[in-house]
């Protein structure tokens, strides 16, 4: 009875063990609110690192010496019949040098530090199947933050949704030729200082065993029909969708309105959209690669994989920097136990006498160790929960809470732009609270275990001399 | 009844040595003493006999070099530490110079204390009314029935020593052992708390085990030994 009793007066009864649960509530309190954060991080980027991802890439090396078929019918005629398949679709991708023919674009070509935008990921789709297999067709009219960081309503940033790349409307036709439609990422956009029916120059390389060098260079002039947003920074910075079609033709430098050669590139990649993925993603991509190859669709410098292991570098990076940072964040802990100890430390020397009464009046050291050890537990007790209710609230009002604070002293705390989220990603999850908790009280015992230790090996002689 | 059944603590060559440096210090050299149910024993010598020492030995804090303590039959020096530790709690009440009451605690939860120590919680809870009950009683006995929620800080030294007192009494122990009780007491108030230990000794027919300087005080005891170097040097019968 007295353990119980006595621990929760001696803490009461000493102010100093305030300090201690305060350190106990701020370690567990930053914690979760921390862990909630990276977790909400690697949550958002899981989704936006989908960008215009399909479920399943299947890559084929465009200009490898294989027999594969050049038309990409077959494959998706395959996919499509199986009955686990949303949509399937197929792109052609090519690495570009964006131009507008001015002096800043010019300079891309001799900026040493690559500090201009280096190049255009140009991709070739086909926007009639487009939308069964990926995310192009919400990208090009998803909400976003405007440049003054206020939330916009959706706009749609094509002339046609129906028909993306259809000639925009300021775009005149009877200026010269023809040309063919491209929709380019909202920061290739503003940082070109592009509008709808602007042109720009694309210029690339292709291999060309006629020529000396083994290549020879493309060039076409194109039209902006329009801007996407995918979310994801890197692929607004850098991604411009064009016709496939229209990019086989530009690789294959015939003219937009002619026929394709047969020997023309087609397709570089074919993107699978499944009804559940997370049921069938691991079985259906080995059940495809087994069907194509046998089929002579795919060969040995073919890959296929679901879309989380086309972005593992990605995701691997940032769910091993939440692990980095939990384990750092742990410090905190274990500086909040280091706290208890010196506190518990300066109690036993203080009540050496006390320990020798009890004593002497009949309480065995293993009562004195339990003493002592619940007052780490009443610490831990009320740090660890204040703690977990505080941190909890804190992220999940994390962004009016940001806001607030942003207004009040001025600053932007989180610059929404840089990650291209519209809010302060947070996602609180049951596990992780209760084993910070767990690790608070494990953390705050195992210190309190040595003064709670020493005053048990207290000589009671000793100690009631001690007047 | 056994030979010893009429002895509520029987020691035999004690003998107690401190360790310092190299060399050995020997402070208690063999010795004997029984103590009788409602005896009261003073212990008197100068300072450094060993009086204290022997006390503590005596009183289950301090382990003797050699011998043996038998306290309700048993030898307590042989027992576990819980079971020594129990023994202490039932069967001995201790009353020191400087009284050593718990800071935190007010008068009743001190003198409560020692069953809170013998019992689990839930007993204690089911016992609740009873203890307190009892503690009021034995507080207003000893004068303190307007004192019961003062913590020791507001007590005075006498009122202190009284709880004290109390404490001891509290679990009906046969052994009542009192280091110098009226030590740091005025001499009125000495003899108000030597006047109240007395009186409870007689009335639970305790065995009083007293350490004094006073000779007045030792003359009230049934038997004075005098310990000088460790060893007993005299036993008198006092007036007590």
């Amino acid at each position: 009875m007295y353990r119980v009793f006595l621990s929760w007066r001696f803490l009461r009864s000493r102010r100093t063990n305030l300090i201690g649960v305060f350190g106990i509530f701020l370690a567990v309190g930053a914690l979760i609110l921390i862990l909630s954060i990276m977790t909400g991080f690697l949550e958002e980027t899981r989704i936006s690192a989908r960008g215009s991802l399909s479920d399943i890439i299947i890559t084929m090396p465009p200009y490898s010496d294989s027999r594969r078929p050049r038309d990409p019918a077959p494959v998706l005629e395959l996919l499509r019949a199986d009955e686990r398949v949303a949509g399937a679709s197929a792109h052609l991708g090519w690495m570009c040098i964006l131009t507008r023919q001015d002096e800043r674009s010019l300079r891309i070509l001799v900026d040493s530090q690559m500090s201009e935008i280096a190049g255009i990921k140009l991709t070739g789709i086909d926007p009639a199947t487009e939308d069964n297999a990926t995310e192009f067709r919400p990208s090009l009219d998803r909400a976003g933050r405007n440049d003054d960081g206020e939330i916009e309503a959706p706009r749609v940033r094509v002339a046609n949704l129906a028909d993306p790349f259809a000639a925009p409307p300021e775009y005149d036709a009877s200026v010269g030729r023809p040309r063919a439609s491209v929709i380019v990422g909202e920061k290739v956009m503003t940082y070109h200082g592009l509008r709808r029916g602007s042109f720009i120059t694309l210029m690339t390389a292709v291999p060309d065993p006629a020529s000396d060098s083994g290549w020879s260079a493309k060039k076409r002039e194109f039209v902006v029909a329009g801007c996407f947003r995918s979310g994801e920074n890197e692929i607004d910075i850098e991604r411009v969708y064009i016709d496939r079609g229209q990019l086989a033709r530009f690789l294959s430098g015939v003219s937009e309105d002619d026929a394709l050669p047969e020997d023309s590139i087609h397709f570089s990649e074919v993107l699978v959209k499944l009804k559940d993925y997370e049921r069938d993603a691991k079985v259906a991509r080995e059940a495809f690669g087994a069907q194509l190859f046998r089929a002579g669709l795919i060969d040995e410098s073919c890959s296929i994989r679901t879309w989380e292991e086309f972005r593992k570098a990605l995701i691997g990076a940032i769910e091993n920097e939440r692990v980095l940072m939990g384990i750092m964040l742990s410090l905190i802990l274990v500086v909040a136990g280091f706290t208890i100890f010196a506190i518990l430390s300066m109690m036993v020397t203080e009540k050496r006498r006390d320990i020798g009464v009890l004593t002497a009046l009949g309480a065995p050291p293993q009562g004195v160790l339990v003493l002592f050890l619940l007052i780490g537990f009443w610490d831990a007790l009320i740090g660890a929960l204040l703690g977990a209710v505080a941190g909890t609230w804190m992220a999940l009002e994390i962004d009016p809470l940001e806001q607030k604070l942003s207004e009040t002293f001025g600053v932007q705390i989180f610059n929404r732009e840089v990650y291209m989220f519209d809010s302060i990603p947070s996602v609180v999850t049951p596990l992780a609270v209760a084993a910070i908790v767990v690790g608070a009280f494990v953390c705050t015992l195992v210190f309190a275990a040595i003064p709670a230790w020493r005053a048990a090996n207290l000589d009671p002689v000793e100690a009631l001399r001690n007047e | 009844m056994s030979e010893s059944g009429d002895f509520v603590l029987r020691a035999r060559a004690i003998v107690k040595r401190f360790e310092s440096g190299d060399s050995e210090l020997e402070i208690l050299h063999g010795i004997d003493l029984d103590l009788r149910a409602g005896e009261r024993l003073a212990l008197m010598g100068p300072s450094g006999a060993g009086k204290s020492t022997l006390l503590h030995v005596l009183g289950l804090l301090e382990h003797p070099t050699f011998g043996t303590v038998d306290l309700d039959g048993r030898d307590a020096w042989s027992l576990s530490t819980q079971e020594r530790a129990r023994l202490r709690n039932r069967y001995i009440g201790f009353v020191f110079q400087f009284y050593h009451l718990l800071p935190e605690l007010d008068a009743v939860e001190n003198v409560m204390l020692p069953a809170m120590i013998a019992q689990s919680r839930r007993e204690f809870r089911l016992d609740r009314r009873a203890h307190l009950a009892k503690a009021r009683d034995l507080l207003s006995n000893f004068g303190l029935a307007h004192r019961l929620k003062h913590r020791p800080a507001q007590l005075s030294g006498g009122e202190r020593q009284r709880v004290a007192l109390a404490r001891a009494l509290f679990l009906d122990p046969p052994l009542l052992i009192a280091d110098e009780p009226t030590g740091n007491l005025d001499r009125d108030t000495g003899e108000l708390v030597l006047d109240l230990i007395f009186r409870a000794q007689q009335e639970r027919n305790l065995s009083l085990l007293l350490v004094t300087h006073d000779v007045r005080l030792a003359e009230r005891c049934s038997r004075v030994l005098r310990l000088e170097a460790g060893s007993i040097v005299g036993a008198v019968s006092g007036r007590g």
